[in-house]
């Protein structure tokens, strides 16, 4: 009986479903910290360009300060929209500790071997929110990072690559908008019927150059005057 | 030409003329103090929008935005302002008991008529231009200048509008607000031409424009079928101007109907002036 049974224990033991639930999937978080660890500081010329109905936009450009873990600041002469979430590339924001990770499927991204994963915040993760990660296993890269839905708001980014210093960095964010519309207080106008939109639907690209990557930027530049900023 | 600039120089003499001019200064000022007093309220509130889901940096409380903010209250109370003269310049002559005087000198009843209504339109345009100069120069002295963010909020629509293009825009803006108005001055200028005394044109204009603004807008379909009759509805075309894109067939249409109701209210008005009869 026990001999008849052992095929299938040996079976179920080596099935893809078991070794992925026995995969701890945060060595793939571990293998990313690792990669940018050496990433201290960058700077990067920014451009965005709107591709939203309800938001009638020419592009914009800016300069972007990142320091690690968490510094960033934005630099603009004129009005400039920056996505709150996924708009610039932070290595740290998924760190292992942060973060509850499962394996929700292998796949093939762009024709190289890929991971997704869902993170949901620790408890003492000060993130609210949890994401879905698409990870290229074969750079230990993201490449697509998705919110995960609350609030009926859906965020996805889809991100491309490039090499500078030694550091695989975006060379665009392709942000995917699927949220709710809120009306703003106070600004009834005469004249106008039109149908209100319930959701602002629509992708935000964001193109980066001119890196240049730890150059050393000194603490002061994320406490200087900032333009006038809303949060 | 000289009746016209007669007629400019005796309705710029009168004191109350400048009443409109005194409340624009009065309000923009008002307006725009309490605007900077409370510019992180007025922004929290007009960007709660994006704000959730973008960071968003620059100066976009400037001048050119509180210049368009203000502009919005034209429909309320710039035809007000307005039938104060344009109300007021033909019935005057009956109030005063002039008119008889007037009509035996030798120019015509048409030139006369004609030479009253350009005088309206001509403090029609100073009204607005007073308002547009108040509004943009007191606006970038408190607050700079910088790129235009328009929120069309009923519609949920932002359109943002660079600043290199903001100054022909507000040209734009500010030459198709005045030619609005001017039909509220030809409505007034007609109830004038009509009417015995001041009070009637100016109380009858206003109703006419605050019920068709009141009915072109109530969000029933009823009344938006009535509102393509309605010349109020096309008296917001000034907006169209900071919109993206320009919608310069929409504009033309508003134009030309807004046009045309000039066109007829002074005909009604001229017609009424030359068979006025002045004996009894």
């Amino acid at each position: 009986m026990k001999k008849a049974l052992l095929p299938f224990v040996l079976l179920f033991l080596f099935s893809p479903e078991f070794i992925q639930a026995q995969e701890d999937p945060t060595h793939y978080l571990d293998s990313l910290e690792k990669k940018y660890s050496g990433l201290k500081d960058y700077m990067v010329d920014v451009n965005v360009h709107f591709d939203i109905e309800a938001l009638k936009a020419p592009d914009m450009q800016a300069r972007l300060y990142y320091k690690a873990p968490d510094k960033m600041k934005v630099e603009s002469r004129n009005v400039f929209f920056f996505p709150k979430e996924g708009g610039y590339f932070n290595p740290s924001l998924f760190r292992k500790k942060d973060f509850d990770a499962r394996l929700l499927e292998r796949l093939t991204y762009e024709g190289r071997r890929a991971v997704r994963l869902r993170l949901t915040p620790s408890e003492t993760n000060r993130h609210q929110q949890g994401f879905v990660l698409t990870i290229d296993t074969e750079r230990n890269l993201i490449r697509e990072i998705s919110t995960s839905p609350s609030e009926g708001r859906a965020i996805r980014a889809v991100i491309g690559y490039g090499e500078f210093s030694d550091f695989e960095l975006p060379v665009y964010i392709e942000l995917h908008l699927d949220i709710p519309s809120v009306e703003p207080d106070g600004m009834k106008q005469f004249g106008s019927f039109g149908q209100r939109p319930k959701r602002i639907t629509g992708k935000v690209k964001i193109a980066y150059s001119n890196y240049k990557v730890n150059s050393g930027l000194r603490d002061e530049i994320f406490n200087e005057a900032e333009p006038p900023k809303l949060k | 030409m000289k009746l016209l600039w007669l007629e400019v120089f005796k309705t710029f003499s009168r004191w109350r003329t400048y009443i409109a001019f005194g409340f624009i200064a009065l309000i923009v000022i008002l307006t725009e103090i309490v605007m900077k007093l409370s510019a992180d309220e007025i922004m929290l509130r007009m960007m709660r929008s994006l704000q959730k889901d973008f960071l968003i940096f620059g100066n976009l409380l400037n001048g050119w935005f509180v210049t368009a903010f203000i502009m919005n209250s034209l429909h309320i109370h710039i035809p007000f302002l307005i039938t104060l003269v344009a109300g007021d310049i033909v019935s005057s002559e009956a109030t005063s008991g002039t008119v008889r005087l007037l009509l035996i000198r030798p120019p015509s009843r048409s030139k006369i008529i004609t030479a009253k209504y350009l005088t309206s339109l001509f403090y029609t345009t100073a009204i607005v231009l007073f308002l547009a100069f108040m509004c943009i120069f007191l606006g970038l002295a408190l607050f700079g200048s910088g790129d235009l963010i328009m929120n069309y909020a009923t519609q949920f629509r932002i359109v943002f509008i660079p600043e290199a293009e903001i100054p022909v825009r507000m040209l734009l803006a500010f030459a198709a607000a005045t030619w609005s108005m001017t039909v509220v001055a030809s409505m007034a200028f007609l109830f004038s031409t009509l009417a015995e005394n001041s009070i009637g044109p100016i109380i009858g204009t206003m109703a006419v424009v605050v019920v068709f603004f009141l009915v072109g807008n109530f969000p029933f379909d009823f009344f938006r079928a009535l509102s393509p009759y309605l010349f109020t509805t096309y008296m917001i075309f000034w907006q169209r101007f900071l919109d993206d894109p320009i919608p310069w067939q929409e504009i033309a249409r508003s134009a030309i109907i807004l046009g045309l109701h000039n066109i007829g209210l002074f005909l009604i008005a001229f017609v009424a002036y030359n068979r006025k009869d002045i004996k009894s």
